[in-house]
This record gives C-alpha cells, sequence and structure tokens, in this order.
C-alpha cells in the first residue's frame, strides 16, 4: 500500500524529479584514469597475498628438517665413545701389567699399610738414592742411545752393498757426523722396546721415590715423638 | 559476461573480472560517493576505499538478499557517511523543526514538487543544496536512481517503513525551504 503509495509520488513530482536529474547531471564527472589507478593499487596489494601462500611449504619443510634429526640414528657418537672405553680398558691393563705388586700410593694411610721397607734411615741417604736412580736411569737411556746408534751406522754401512754390486773401483768412504742419521733430532726415534723399558724404569723410580718421601716422613715423626 | 561469472571472477581474484566490474558499476558509485561527499579528491579516496572493500569482502556476498548493484550502493553508501563523519566538519543544514513544516498540507507539498515550471526547477535544485547529504541521497535514489523502499532501506541499513517517513519529512522540507527562498 505504502510502495503503491510513493510510486504514485514518483510519478506526480515532476519538478523534484527533474530537479534532482538536472543537479545530477552537474556533479562532477568519473576521472578517466580512476579506475586504471585502483587497479594498480590493487597490483601492488597481491605480493601479500603470495607470502601467505608461500608459509604453509615453508612450514613443512620446517616439520620435515626437524624429523629428519630426530629419526636419523647417530652415525659415529656410539662407536667414538665405545673406542674410548677400549682405550682406557687398555690403558688401564697396561699399567696394571707394568706395577704388578705396586703399593698403593693415593692415600697415606695406604702408604701405612703396605709392605715397603721399613729402614729408619736419614734424609741424607733418601736424598742419595734419589740421585742414585736418576742416575741409573739416565746411564740406562744413555745405552740405549749408543745402541741405537750403532744400528743405524751399521745400516748406513751395509745400505749401499745391498742396492749397488760393489766394484773394484769403489773406494771407503769416511763417515762424517752429519753422516750419521742417528745424529740428526728428527731420525732420533725409540723403538717400543725402548719405550717400554724407559716406561718401567721410570715407574721403578718414581715407586722409590716415594718409598723414600715415606720414610723421610716416618724419620720425621719419630723425630718429632723423640722431642 | 553474467553476474554470476562476474561473482565467480571476482571470488578467485581474477583481475578480468575486477575491471568488469569497475566497468560495469564505476559510475553508480562514483555517483553515490559524489552525492555524499562533495569534494572530488575524496570522492576519488573512498571510490578506492568500495572497491577494494568490495573485492575483499566478495564472500560475504549474499544474491538472496540483494542484487549485486544494490550490494555495492550499500557499501559505497557506508563508506562515504562514514567519511563524511570522520573527516568533515559539521555542518549546520536547514532545521525542519519548525512550525511551519507542520502547517504545510499534503495536497499544498504535492502541488509544489508536481509543478514542473522552471522556476519551481531552480527554486528546488537550490533547495536540494540546503538538505543534508544522507537526505539528498536518499531523494536521490529514490527519484534518480528509481530504487524501492525495500532497497534504500537494505542501502541505508534502515527498514522500508521508515525510509518511507523521512522520504515524507523530506518532501515537507523542500517545500519549506522553497517557501523560505520566495519569501
Amino acid at each position: 500500500m505504502k510502495e503503491d503509495h510513493f510510486d504514485t509520488l514518483r510519478q506526480q513530482d515532476n519538478a523534484l524529479r527533474d530537479a534532482i536529474r538536472l543537479s545530477e547531471q552537474e556533479q562532477p564527472q568519473m576521472p578517466a584514469d580512476l579506475n586504471a589507478r585502483l587497479m594498480k593499487k590493487l597490483e601492488q596489494q597481491k605480493p601479500v597475498a603470495k607470502t601467505r601462500r608461500l608459509w604453509p611449504w615453508v612450514a613443512a619443510a620446517c616439520v620435515a628438517g626437524v624429523m629428519m634429526i630426530f629419526l636419523t640414528p647417530p652415525k659415529d657418537g656410539s662407536e667414538g665413545i665405545v673406542a674410548q672405553q677400549k682405550v682406557a680398558t687398555n690403558v688401564e691393563s697396561q699399567q696394571k701389567e707394568l706395577n704388578p705388586g705396586d703399593c698403593p700410593h693415593d692415600t697415606s694411610e695406604a702408604m701405612n699399610q703396605r709392605d715397603c721397607p721399613r729402614d729408619s734411615q736419614p734424609r741424607q741417604i733418601a736424598a742419595q738414592h734419589k740421585k742414585l736412580q736418576h742416575k741409573t736411569v739416565l746411564a740406562e737411556q744413555q745405552k740405549i742411545e749408543k745402541a741405537a746408534i750403532a744400528e743405524a751406522v751399521a745400516a748406513e754401512v751395509h745400505k749401499p752393498a745391498d742396492n749397488q754390486p760393489l766394484t773394484a773401483s769403489r773406494q771407503p768412504e769416511t763417515l762424517t757426523d752429519s753422516d750419521i742419521p742417528i745424529t740428526r733430532p728428527e731420525n732420533y726415534k725409540y723403538t717400543p722396546e725402548e719405550i717400554a723399558l724407559m716406561k718401567r724404569q721410570a715407574n721403578e723410580a718414581y715407586l722409590k721415590w716415594v718409598e723414600l718421601e715415606l720414610e723421610i716422613a716416618k724419620y720425621n715423626q719419630e723425630q718429632t715423638a723423640q722431642k | 559476461m553474467t553476474e554470476t561469472s562476474l561473482i565467480e571472477g571476482l571470488r578467485r581474484q581474477s583481475p578480468k573480472a575486477q575491471q568488469a566490474m569497475l566497468d560495469r558499476y564505476g559510475r553508480d558509485v562514483f555517483a553515490q560517493v559524489v552525492r555524499l561527499v562533495s569534494q572530488t579528491e575524496n570522492a576519488e579516496e573512498v571510490y578506492q576505499d568500495v572497491f577494494v572493500k568490495v573485492f575483499s569482502h566478495i564472500g560475504q556476498y549474499d544474491a538472496n538478499r540483494s542484487s549485486l548493484r544494490t550490494w555495492i550502493m550499500r557499501i559505497a553508501y557506508n563508506e562515504a557517511v562514514s567519511f563524511l563523519r570522520r573527516k568533515s566538519a559539521p555542518t549546520v543544514y536547514f532545521d525542519d523543526y519548525d512550525r511551519g513544516v507542520e502547517t504545510l498540507t499534503d495536497a499544498e507539498v504535492d502541488e509544489t514538487l508536481g509543478h514542473a515550471s522552471e522556476d519551481t526547477i531552480q527554486l528546488l535544485r537550490a533547495a536540494l543544496q540546503h538538505l543534508p547529504p544522507e537526505e539528498r541521497a536518499l531523494v536521490t535514489m529514490f527519484y534518480y536512481e528509481d530504487m524501492s523502499l525495500k532497497e534504500i532501506a537494505y542501502v541505508t541499513e534502515s527498514i522500508p517503513t521508515t525510509v518511507a517517513s523521512r522520504l515524507s519529512r523530506t518532501r515537507k522540507k523542500l517545500c519549506r525551504i522553497i517557501k523560505m527562498l520566495q519569501s
């Protein structure tokens, strides 16, 4: 009813309709490039949408990377630990072999309990003994060095005979110090037997030094008790 | 391009569909905007905002509630009114709370607005300038765009009864302004 009434009014109000039509014609027209500017603006806003589409792929790649890290079995870690344990065991067994009847020397109680010689010697005796030990070690080392030098010289002398046939015209040469390989520091190497011997001697010397230190301590205690 | 394919293209953010939309409804939207926002620079700004909103909210369009054109005109109207409230300085328009409005009879109003003489048309054009932008848009949508009360109600987010009463009041106000200008 109301709609019909207003439709009638729309038809009757000619003056108002004409006035509105004229006013609309005088309104500013739409600029021709407005749509082009709008499309350009929309084009500039598009990269945001592209980045939005990228994020699921980035997230999937991150998840795959994390899964790879956690699911891949370890390659070197356990083997390395096992190898280290083996080396440690070997070293311990070697040390035990080298010091089969050694007395414990970590604590003073253990030192007191062990079966060590209980001679009550003064500090001078202990010092002499220490020097003697050092001398014996040095003498042993010198012996080893001399033996190594002799072997090297012999090897050097006999070497040409192995490689080249001996001719009558060839004269024997005099060797100098520089020709002897053992005199050069880079050629000065110990054999495993020599190293083992030196280690054994060093251990014995250390044990004897500890014993002497113990004796000195006991001597001092006795002196203090007597006073 | 049919309206259905146009809407489908807009939902895919197709530049071709967007261009077709601008070509088809651009002038109507600009006219609606410039009716409310008088300055061209401001109208251009609102126009761009309208279509950015249309392209981004095309998924919310319901063909059962309105035509695509009416939906776009609703967005344009709301954007322009929001712009006016946000940017423009408060303006004083012709006050219709005068007793003179009540004294006008319907017959007088019908005669004044129906008499299509040159003087009356010029007076009415001057009177239209004294109306607030929302009322000017209302009578323009009704008399120039030939929109129904229901469509105008959808555009202005109102109900047809309210639109009808506002139309009646505006007609009487125009007569009052004419009488004031004549005197």
